[in-house]
């Protein structure tokens, strides 16, 4: 790599990145998921307990205390449905704004790497990514497990969730890569997408199925690309159904052009990093 | 370590020279061509904001009004500009020791972080070629969560080696470091030492081709300091270095070419014999101020005053007399180079011999008196001469002042006589080699005192024994032997 050409922008020149610093990546991602329960006792058992207690207390407050069924036919839908339904949207919303609310700060925290070395900074939101990804691993594995204790089955379906999951990873990285640019320069960045992730905890459909929502602001919800996502993860993880393999695939190629577009920024921007911090 | 009767390697690239040759083009290892850095500096983060979007705007809305823009209006800017690097340009070819010297502020690290590119310039561009590995202050790209062998894992790996050979040279790194058991501790807990050693160790084991070295170095303890100078010159043999200092005597022990930054721009560039003493002249000035005005001497210029006032000597300015003998010692007050501020001049410097033995030559162990005359243009009040011996790479081999004597008997000079410091000693064996003697007259005590005369070399002493010694210095051994003791 040469450090004094310009940065490069393309899409072959992303992936050659990522795949020439796959070590790199695997490493600073197991050191950050190792890194986070550093020092406590109970260590990586942490990010097992974590989604267990989650889904323990939505099952008992929706479903003991709100008695909320998700499907207004009710029938067979067993007490513990509501939470697992839920949950699977808790899951697809934190793999996505665990990077985003970090993204902001990735490039700051690490000054070392902008200054010090010639370090490939654009990996510090594949890592974020990763490790976001194996917690919601963790939550998936937690997830199908209490599934097969209510239900007393699993849907073969559940194999898709990569393929469902794939083109949200995408779209993350690609605003990812336009927040880590933008809080080098502005360091209000962060504060914003605090507020914006929150509010899209309600603003996708995470609590209430998408059909409970009026017509006419179902429009504003569809618009959130979360919705869509949320909706494939439980078509394939509760209720058994296949995927929308049309949707997926028109979702992917527009979230590669965000990706893409956020990392032309990124590399474009990153020039400026080491005179701003 | 290369002589330094060879061409510097520093040259403007404006120089008309055959170097588009592109055999030639291939051997250089870094290429450095009118370089600029320029900081924006900000009063507030809201006026980067600004300055971020208003010129654009601008821009946008003559654009569309059809007019250039900053014809009617001029784009405003919100900030003030520093430049720390100013139109820099040298050249280093593959294997060569460049050194970069210049006070704080000077650009010094901006170059480097330039060089490896850590920094983007404003103007102008570096090209480097081969893997470039840098010890940059402290830190050098650790992680201080990390462990040590964690760091050491992303450092070499960001460095370009795979996992396998690092796999491979882990221990040599963790056994270069010595840092023992801490090496499964964060290096946040690391002394610093400790942290500069780790660093060292990596780039050490990384295979680089251009190796970036400035002050942090000095951090280390002796031992390491020694390793560390193993490993820079067995470095030196076929990789290209980049030492920055402002120690001027590690700069020159090291170095075949220097480079003086000053305010961002080059000041001088030459040997790193001759930039440093340019330096050294330089920072002595900023010293005294408004005290005394140090003026460059232009070796004619000493040379009449010299032939004027009284000649120690008639072998003048000859580079080499060989009597055959073992050391030869001449004259070379009227060729010095040096500076002066006009209130006192050294009229003659010269070395002979106490010990019966023939005249003018020398060989080392013998009790020899060196004299330093000179005249007083104003009353000195506490005048000092000093003279100091220089191998040809400038370090300093020994020398003194008078001081020692001065300190117990208060001898002010009135103006317009003429004195003499007498130094005798028993002169130390050297080895193979051109040795010049540094003589200077001051005012003052050890902790404040101005320089009035300074002269580079005013001998030059030529040594050219047949024996093998070692080391800087040889002295007179008593008996040396091998036995046998069971």
């Amino acid at each position: 790599m040469n450090p004094h050409a310009a940065p490069p922008v393309s899409l072959s020149s992303l992936v050659r990145s990522l795949w020439g610093n796959r070590q790199l990546i695997v490493q600073m991602t197991k050191r950050e998921v190792l890194g986070r329960y550093q020092g406590s006792a109970m260590g990586l058992a942490w990010s097992f307990f974590n989604p267990v207690f989650m889904l323990l207390v939505y099952t008992f407050v929706f479903s003991e205390i709100f008695k909320f069924r998700w499907s207004e036919d009710g029938g067979d839908a067993s007490r513990a449905q509501f939470a697992l339904v839920l949950f699977v949207g808790m899951i697809v919303l934190s793999l996505f704004s665990e990077v985003i609310n970090r993204a902001p700060s990735l490039v700051v925290a690490n000054v070392n790497y902008v200054k010090k070395v010639v370090f490939p900074i654009e990996l510090l939101p594949v890592v974020a990514m990763g490790t976001s990804l194996f917690h919601s691993l963790i939550s998936l594995g937690v997830l199908l497990a209490a599934f097969g204790l209510f239900s007393g089955y699993l849907n073969w379906t559940a194999v898709f969730i990569p393929l469902v999951l794939l083109p949200l990873v995408i779209l993350t990285l690609g605003l990812a890569w336009i927040l880590a640019s933008l809080g080098v320069f502005l360091r209000d960045v962060g504060h914003t997408v605090a507020i914006v992730t929150t509010v899209l905890l309600f603003l996708s459909p995470v609590f209430y199925p998408l059909a409970a929502v009026p017509e006419r602001f179902r429009p504003v919800i569809m618009a959130n690309p979360l919705t869509f996502i949320i909706e494939q993860g439980r078509e394939v993880l509760i209720w058994g159904h296949l995927p929308n393999y049309l949707g997926l695939g028109i979702y992917t190629l527009l979230a590669t052009a965000v990706a893409w577009v956020g990392y032309a920024w990124f590399q474009k921007t990153r020039q400026g990093f080491a005179d701003v911090i | 370590m290369s002589s330094n009767e060879q061409a510097p390697v520093c040259q403007p690239l404006d120089a008309p020279s055959s170097r588009a040759a592109p055999q030639d083009r291939l051997e250089l290892a870094i290429r450095v061509s009118n370089l600029s850095k320029c900081y924006q500096i900000y009063n507030s983060p809201r006026d980067r904001l600004k300055q971020f979007v208003v010129p654009n705007l601008r821009r946008a809305v003559s654009a569309l009004t059809g007019s250039s823009p900053g014809a009617r209006h001029p784009v405003p800017a919100y900030y003030r500009e520093f430049w720390a690097l100013n139109d820099v340009s040298f050249e280093v070819r593959k294997g060569e020791t460049l050194g970069i010297i210049g006070r704080n502020g000077s650009g010094k690290s901006t170059l480097l972080q330039l060089i490896c590119g850590t920094l983007h310039p404003t103007g102008g561009s570096v090209e480097t070629r081969g893997r470039v590995a840098a010890l940059l202050e402290l830190g050098s790209g650790f992680n201080p969560e990390f462990t040590g062998r964690e760091n050491v894992y992303m450092n070499a790996s960001v460095l370009g080696l795979r996992k396998e050979q690092i796999d491979e040279r882990f221990d040599d790194i963790a056994s270069f470091s010595d840092i023992g058991q801490f090496i499964d501790q964060p290096v946040k807990t690391y002394s610093s030492g400790m942290y500069v050693r780790l660093a060292f160790a990596v780039i050490a084991h990384v295979d680089a081709d251009i190796l970036v070295v400035d002050e942090a170095l000095a951090v280390g303890d002796a031992v390491f300091m020694q390793k560390c100078m193993r490993f820079i010159r067995s470095f030196q043999q076929n990789g290209t270095l980049i030492f920055v200092s402002h120690d001027i005597a590690s700069v020159q022990n090291l170095c075949k070419s220097g480079i003086w930054l000053n305010h961002g721009r080059v000041a001088q560039a030459g040997t790193a014999k001759s930039v440093c003493e340019a330096y050294l002249q330089h920072t002595q000035q900023e010293i005294y101020g408004e005290e005394a005005k140090l003026t460059s001497l232009a070796p004619a210029a000493v040379g009449n005053e010299a032939r004027a006032d009284e000649s120690a000597s008639d072998t003048g300015g000859s580079p080499t007399i060989d009597y055959g003998a073992v050391a030869t010692v001449s004259d070379n007050i009227e060729t010095s180079r040096g500076w002066k501020s006009g209130r006192a001049d050294i009229v003659s410097v010269a070395l002979a011999r106490l010990s019966p033995g023939p005249e003018g030559s020398f060989e080392g162990g013998e009790r020899v008196r060196m004299t330093v005359r000179a005249k007083a243009h104003e009353p000195l009040q506490k005048p000092i001469l000093g003279f100091l011996v220089r191998d040809r790479l400038g370090q300093d081999l020994f020398g003194e002042n008078t001081l020692p004597f001065t300190s117990r008997v208060s001898t002010p000079i009135e103006a317009g006589s003429t004195f003499e410091g007498i130094f005798e000693f028993r002169l130390p064996a050297l080895p193979n080699g051109q040795y010049a003697v540094m003589a200077s007259v001051a005012n003052g005590d050890l902790f404040e005192h101005v320089q009035h005369h300074w002269m580079h070399d005013a001998l030059i002493i030529n040594v050219s024994s047949s024996r093998i010694r070692f080391g800087l210095v040889g002295i007179a051994f008593e008996r040396v032997e091998l036995r046998k003791i069971g």
